[in-house]
């Protein structure tokens, strides 16, 4: 048993390495080519103004969306922000499962001796992430201090956001990895979810119908990402509803290892 | 040949009906993309229908009631389908590719080329467009037009979209002769249009110096334009100027374009010759 738990804790530490060096191996790119970053991170922080731009226009002609004021809803933006910008940094490789799949690509990564979701997620940084968390920082504190959070809340906050950043990265990778059996060069699905999530949850999701609030609550818990956490540092929903976030990582985590699993058991490469 | 050789614009129409045909042939063939596209877009439509029926409820905001404001999102749904319809990142790919020095050689308008590719391929979601604002109208059952004659130079407005749409596309793609990739760009004017245009929020609704701003762009032709002839909130003679200032952005983005190529063909290198 000691020795199936210091292989497991080894094989955990090897993974992790090959992951750091890939990811170090293209941040090295990236400083090579800065035009390139400068202009995706400044197309991030221009999509991040204009939300906060659309904010601040929208409660300079009304006070409050479904009891939300002004800087509660620039918290929930910084939260559906950090979220997904911090996947992008991170684990952004996983759109390329389709591609990878239609072209045979998987087949050289299962030869090698790391997790095969590990070696693809660490392909690719999405550059436009360092300009989502640049204002998607400043939105949160902004409203953070507007709404006159406590300080004595950030711990708390950090741990949801940390939540907030698996919940992403696992609903991200399982939607992606749909495309081991739905062929196609683009993770359509996982478009479509992240397209409708930045839609949906910017706004508080008590505005919408049972059925929608059902889905991100229940089916694909994206509401703990950003509104969940948002309610329980205003004082909304009760203390309780703290522990949603890690509970909803863990199952999402859990689901996204599964989904992974059986699509590398259906992989059949390219036929070539 | 020699002469096509020398003369390489002005080709006949008929190239550019052929490329236009192509262009939609292509589009058509990916039934995945066109399905994905109608469900964002319906999605989207449905998200605002939400979201301002609360924020407006018995009242209005920045002079929109909750039927002129259906009537809006409506609106919105179709130039939208219009605007993102097209395929940019087609004309894109062939700067970032080197194609570009093929085209070069052929007896063909880069510039013309890519319009009737870019229309053919925007045609593709006239359908889409259609069929979304026919089922939206049943469902909501937004304000009809103000009159009859708004109703005319709301669908003229509309029609412009697709070359205003060309414009600002092949003005960004130009760009890809001084960068490596297009995405970033891309988001960049998406996002400008999405704003300035008045699909994310109701140009009314800004402070006076970021309306007076937005109407010095060609943006709000996307959205607002055809929504204010719609509703009413300019008169025939308003709206009227408002179509030749549309019209005179089509030309001033499409000869401004010829001007840059000039700059940008000095950026292309040919490798190997």
């Amino acid at each position: 048993m000691a020795e199936l738990i210091a292989t497991r804790t080894g094989g955990a530490r090897h993974a992790f390495a090959v992951y750091r060096r890939s990811l170090a191996a293209h941040f090295r790119s990236i400083v090579e080519y800065p035009a390139d970053f400068w202009v995706m991170a400044s197309a991030g922080a221009l999509w991040q103004t204009l939300q906060f731009a659309f904010l601040a226009i929208l409660f300079a002609n009304v006070s409050a969306i479904a009891g939300w004021g002004y800087h509660e809803m620039l918290v929930l933006v910084g939260f559906l922000t950090l979220g997904g910008a911090t996947t992008a940094v991170f684990w952004d490789g996983v759109w390329s499962i389709g591609s990878m799949v239609i072209k045979g690509d998987i087949d050289y990564r299962i030869t090698r001796p790391a997790p095969v979701i590990v070696q693809v997620a660490s392909l690719h940084v999405g550059m436009q992430a360092f300009g989502e968390l640049s204002l998607g920082t400043v939105m949160l504190v902004y409203g953070w201090v507007g709404a006159g959070l406590s300080p004595t809340l950030i711990p708390l906050a950090l741990l949801m956001l940390a939540c907030a950043v698996v919940i992403e990265t696992a609903v991200l990778t399982a939607l992606c990895a749909v495309n081991f059996w739905v062929k196609g060069t683009m993770s359509v699905f996982a478009f479509l979810v992240n397209d409708l999530q930045q839609d949906v949850l910017r706004f508080p999701l008590g505005i919408y119908p049972a059925a929608v609030r059902l889905v991100a609550m229940f089916v694909i818990p994206l509401a703990f990402v950003s509104f969940v956490p948002v309610e329980v540092l205003t004082g909304r929903a009760s203390d309780w509803w703290a522990f949603g976030p890690p509970i909803a990582a863990a199952a999402t985590a859990a689901a996204a290892i599964l989904v992974v699993r059986a699509g590398l058991r259906s992989y059949d490469s390219a036929g070539h | 040949m020699a002469d096509a050789l020398t003369i390489p614009k002005g080709h006949r129409f008929a190239a550019d009906r052929a490329l236009a045909l192509i262009s939609l042939k292509r589009r058509l063939a990916y039934k995945t993309t066109w399905l994905f596209s109608i469900t964002l877009g319906g999605w989207q439509l449905l998200v605002g229908i939400v979201v301002w029926q609360n924020i407006i409820g018995a009242g209005s905001v920045g002079g929109y009631d909750w039927d002129a404001m259906r009537a809006y999102l409506v609106i919105g749904f179709v130039t939208s389908t219009i605007a993102w319809g097209s395929a940019d990142w087609q004309m894109a790919g062939r700067i970032l590719d080197g194609l570009v020095s093929i085209d070069m050689t052929k007896p063909v308008d880069f510039q013309r080329a890519r319009a009737a590719e870019y229309i053919g391929g925007a045609v593709s979601v006239v359908p889409t467009a259609v069929l979304g604002a026919v089922a939206a109208w049943l469902l909501f059952d937004p304000q009809d037009p103000a009159t009859p004659l708004a109703a005319v130079l709301t669908a003229v407005s509309v029609l412009l979209i697709f070359p205003m749409a060309f414009g600002i596309g092949y003005l960004s793609i130009l760009l890809c002769f001084w960068t490596r990739r297009y995405l970033g760009i891309q988001w960049a004017k998406d996002g400008f249009v999405s704003f300035f245009s008045g699909m994310m929020v109701p140009l009314s609704l800004m402070p006076g110096w970021l309306q007076a701003l937005s109407w010095c762009l060609p943006f709000p032709h996307f959205t607002t334009t055809p929504a204010s002839i719609y509703l009413g909130r300019v008169d025939a003679l308003e709206a009227l100027g408002l179509i030749a200032a549309e019209a005179a952005w089509v030309v001033v983005m499409w000869f401004g374009a010829r001007l840059i190529w000039r700059r940008a063909i000095q950026k292309v290198t040919i490798h190997g010759g």
